[in-house]
């Protein structure tokens, strides 16, 4: 057959054509797993409520019905690993902290790789972009290898502090360990409320499990790390006795009392009813802290890198959240479907803008819009956090759950006062322990 | 009530009351302290000294009820406690009435030895089975898990109200020729019902009040008011107005049972310690 | 008379002995739930390591026997008490039971909260009304020291009316003939109180004492929402601790033999009550 001009012409304008992204979008089938229906467990989490008002949006696209489930952080963490352990769970999706669990659930075949989800143009639409993603938040979702999940936000441990009151009483802030304990000290007492009532210098978890989280910061600022080379527990050596030694010091003496009960509830409520001069905890809380309803310390509030340590070493911890898929959901496709939508462009910038969630596509950290709601120094201290930062804000271990409360008893025990080393040197060898029962391959 | 007063035998000392006032006001007082309290404002309820005066407000009942469906945690613990009272009744009853008739005394150190058992014992296994048969989250599950507190309630308060039935109506009835099942409910249980509304009742208010077996258990369908409220410790903070109206939401139904039908649950509750 | 009492037993045995045979079963396995391990059988492994090398469960040994023995004594002491002012003559008998019944029918969990939010440190009502007579502030349930009796403070307000309930209705049973003699003979309240009152009391009092010893050891709502075994492990009582175990940590079979445990304790306790009871006969 000769291949007219014409017909050339008209073959080429084809081509073309199915080359446009506009319509390689519309050829992208958003309807190929119409008709199903998923199974999705949410943590309680300033995300989740910002993507929930959009979720009609993923039904009406895709023709797919959601059942979402939502539960408190440790109500959510038992239920979706009670499931999976099971064996016969029927969860399609749920929030994911790859650093957290990530290493125990792909150990027990629980995780679906999604690699070949991404890499499939069937099945991901061409303008998803997996590379728009933060690097450290792209990393934290691989695990032996594997891409695990998508990013949905990303948050450091931070400074968080009240600007009136450090220009009030002339107080630098802190960019160090040394100077944070100094401001603390400085700060204790002084009137800080919208009513003149003084307040604590720093308020911070304590609440054994939970406080290991932002104690994760002080520790790598001091220089230590919770594993070893060999895997053995490291935390317990002398930088990190003094940073274990430090963290109780400062809720001891500066911090409200009770605060070994405490968990985020309670001290980003100490925080945003202006009872405290300072805050170390994640930045994921920001909506928390400037939420119009609720909070009294709105627009008051810096956000800064966390202090580095004596030896200069950076304190701020990455923890990236996910959408992740258990090996056994039944409806792979319409769950990744319901992923990559979460996580494109168009939703983070939603969230970002309407609520300040914290999102992990670099395209949207550059748009006017997805800045709208984020300070410039989070936004900076963000983006200097997430590059510096380590993504060990847990014991990489199996056991997680376990290990998270023999690190917080020791924790506890420096906030009350009691033998920090003898406690430190417990909780490794503790952490050694369920290791060595947990980890046997 | 035997109490030798000296002589002066009718006359109601006026101390007593006092007395009474002083004891019973530490008792009522943070069921008093939950209930208003539910009705301050935030900023009211963080307000440190108390505040005693205050012009009271319907918000948090409204945003109880608004971010949360009440409803549908109550009509949960509805079908759920009458689920398992029910049942236990109708499996316990009989059962009581053969222990007592029958002198089963084996049985009945049984039961009381199922009584100790911590309930985690129970759950785990049960959750493990529920889970890989998928049925969690299913009512099913959920009676099932509260018959194990329910049947051993019925058993051990019913075993001492049938013990009360004469035995020779009974005997006369049997000569008459009834059959056992017939004595069982013509006679027996007729006699013994104030202990049948009382161990009901009883039996009702634990399974409403089951907070362990209904967490693990339960799951997002077939919550109960207690996960309900238990899942209020979010990182909303500490919504004292919310937390303390959904605490009055959930205990004003068991409160008001008690009030009603004090007299029945005195009974049963004190009949199994005198028995026994 | 199997027609009778077969469905319960059946129930029973469905219920309650199955998972009695599986939990002994595994607690002489070790099994951290996964769905690729099988449970490995250890013997008397899980038991061993209990009492020699787990200090935590050594701790929530001893607080478990702390928090039930000062309870216990607390709602005992109290319980009777109150029971002897209510068996004095007054009107409105039924109001003052029924408002007694109020804190043993309120629902465990909210009142947990409740009483959360009375012990803050800061903003609670309950250290404004310890101040009012001079005492505190305390750190309540937020300090390792305290957070025990003040666990207790809320166990006996939901429950010493129990006692006072039972002792009461134990009262009302109590012959007259041993009074009128003693009243003949000139003695005295106290005498008559403490001679003839208390020890016949004493099977009822014994039996109250024994529900209660069995419910304090296995108590588990109040703590678990008040404190979930904090500060650190300062009120981590046995319950608590085997819950974190099996249902959080998934060491199934070492949970298990905690349970096994657990229970040996409760039926001692009980047995030693039974026991004493009888004599008191």
């Amino acid at each position: 057959m000769i291949v007219t001009r014409r017909a050339w012409l008209v073959a080429m304008a084809i081509v073309l054509t199915a080359m446009s992204p506009a319509f390689a979008q519309q050829q992208f089938n958003w309807q190929q797993a119409k008709g199903s229906q998923l199974r999705v467990m949410l943590n309680k989490h300033p995300w989740q409520g910002a993507i929930e008002p959009h979720l009609k949006e993923f039904e009406a696209l895709t023709g797919v019905k959601l059942v979402t489930e939502v539960y408190p952080e440790d109500q959510f963490r038992a239920k979706v690993l009670v499931e999976l352990t099971s064996g016969a769970s029927s969860i399609d999706v749920f929030m994911s902290m790859p650093a957290q669990e990530g290493l125990k659930y792909m150990r027990a075949g629980w995780l679906q790789p999604v690699d070949e989800f991404l890499k499939n143009p069937a099945l991901t639409a061409p303008d998803y972009n997996w590379n728009d993603f933060l690097e450290k938040t792209r990393d934290a979702m691989v695990i032996e290898g594997k891409i695990v999940g998508v990013p949905i936000q990303v948050e450091n441990a931070s400074l968080m502090y009240r600007k009136d009151v450090f220009q009030k009483y002339n107080v630098k802030v802190p960019t160090t360990l040394e100077e944070l304990e100094a401001a603390a000290k400085a700060l204790n007492g002084k009137a800080m409320t919208d009513d003149g009532q003084p307040g604590y210098g720093i308020v911070a978890r304590g609440k054994r499990a939970a406080a290991t989280s932002t104690f994760a910061a002080y520790l790598h600022a001091m220089g230590s790390t919770w594993l070893g080379p060999n895997r053995e527990p490291m935390f317990n050596n002398e930088d990190g006795v003094k940073a274990l030694d430090l963290y109780g010091r400062l809720l001891r003496q500066y911090g409200p009392p009770g605060s070994e009960n405490n968990h985020w509830y309670e001290a980003s409520s100490i925080f945003s009813q202006g009872k405290a001069a300072m805050y170390t905890d994640s930045n994921a809380l920001f909506p928390v802290i400037e939420d119009p309803q609720k909070s009294k310390v709105i627009g008051k509030v810096g956000y800064a890198l966390f202090p580095r340590g004596p030896k200069g070493q950076y304190g701020s911890t990455v923890a990236v959240w996910g959408l992740a898929m258990p090996k056994t959901s039944q409806n792979q496709k319409a769950a990744w479907l319901f992923m990559q939508w979460a996580t494109a462009k168009e939703q983070v910038l939603a969230v970002q803008s309407e609520k300040g969630v914290l999102g992990a596509r670099d395209s949207v950290w550059k748009d006017a819009k997805g800045l709208s709601k984020v300070p410039a120094d989070l936004r900076e201290s963000l983006t200097v956090g997430s590059k510096v930062g380590t993504p060990l804000w847990n014991p990489p271990v199996v056991a997680v759950a376990e290990c998270r409360d023999a690190i917080g008893a020791a924790i506890v025990v420096s906030i009350q006062g009691g033998d920090v080393r003898a406690a430190d040197n417990k909780a490794a060898a503790d952490v050694k322990r369920i290791m060595a029962e947990t980890e046997k391959k | 009530m035997i109490r030798v007063s000296k002589g002066r035998r009718d006359r109601v000392n006026p101390w007593t009351y006092m007395l009474l006032v002083l004891l019973l006001v530490p008792f009522l007082f943070p069921l008093g302290w939950m209930f208003l309290s539910s009705l301050k404002t935030q900023v009211q309820n963080t307000a440190f000294p108390p505040v005693w005066v205050f012009v009271p407000t319907l918000s948090n009942y409204r945003e109880v009820f608004q971010k949360n469906p009440f409803f549908t945690f109550t009509v949960n613990s509805l079908v759920v406690a009458l689920g398992s009272t029910g049942l236990a009744l109708l499996l316990g009853l009989p059962g009581a009435y053969a222990i007592a008739r029958f002198r089963r005394t084996g049985i009945a150190l049984g039961i009381l030895t199922a009584r100790m058992a911590p309930g985690i014992g129970y759950l785990i296994p049960w959750f493990i089975l529920f889970t890989k048969a998928k049925m969690i989250d299913t009512y099913t599950a959920l009676i099932l898990t509260h018959l194990i507190v329910a049947l051993p309630l019925v058993l051990w308060v019913m075993m001492g109200f049938f013990e009360d039935v004469p035995g020779d109506l009974i005997e006369s009835a049997r000569i008459d020729g009834c059959t056992h099942w017939q004595a069982f409910l013509r006679i027996a249980i007729p006699l013994a019902k104030p202990g049948i509304v009382a161990t009901g009742i009883l039996a009702f208010i634990f399974s409403w009040n089951n907070f362990l077996f209904s967490l693990i258990v339960a799951g997002f369908k077939t919550r109960t008011l207690p996960i309900a409220v238990y899942s209020f410790l979010s990182y909303e903070e500490i919504n004292w107005g919310g937390l303390t109206a959904a605490a009055t939401v959930i205990t004003l139904p068991v409160l008001l049972l008690a009030l009603l039908v004090q007299k029945h649950i005195v009974r049963g509750l004190t009949l199994g310690a005198l028995k026994g | 008379m199997p027609v009778f009492t077969g469905p319960s037993v059946l129930a029973v045995t469905l219920l309650m002995a199955f998972p009695v045979a599986y939990t002994l079963y595994m607690s002489a396995h070790s099994w951290f739930a996964s769905s690729l391990t099988s449970p490995q059988f250890v013997g008397l492994g899980n038991f061993r390591r209990a009492f020699v090398e787990d200090d935590r469960f050594r701790n929530a040994l001893w607080l478990t026997v702390y928090f039930t023995g000062l309870a216990t004594l607390l709602q005992l002491m109290l319980g009777v008490a109150i029971a002897l002012v209510l068996n004095r003559p007054f009107r409105g008998k039924g109001l003052v039971r029924s408002i007694f019944l109020l804190p043993m029918v309120a629902t465990p969990v909210a009142i947990a909260l409740v009483w959360m939010m009375m012990y803050n440190p800061t903003l609670g009502v309950m250290n404004y009304l310890v101040g009012l007579v001079g005492l505190g502030p305390y750190k309540w349930v937020s300090n390792a020291a305290v957070v025990v009796p003040a666990l207790v403070i809320v166990d006996t307000w939901e429950w010493t009316p129990l006692i006072t309930l039972i002792t009461l209705a134990g009262l009302a049973t109590l012959p007259i003939e041993p009074y009128e003699s003693a009243l003949i003979d000139g003695a005295s309240s106290a005498q008559m109180f403490w001679r003839i009152t208390l020890p016949l009391l004493r099977p009822t009092i014994i039996v109250a004492l024994l529900f209660r010893a069995i419910d304090c050891l296995k108590t588990f709502d109040i703590i678990y929402v008040m404190t979930q075994g904090g500060p650190g492990f300062a009120s981590e009582t046995l319950n608590v601790y085997t819950f974190q175990v099996g249902l959080f940590y998934f060491h199934i079979g070492y949970a298990s033999s905690l349970l096994v445990i657990l229970f040996a304790l409760v039926l001692g306790v009980s047995l030693l009550l039974i026991k004493v009871r009888r004599g008191a006969r």
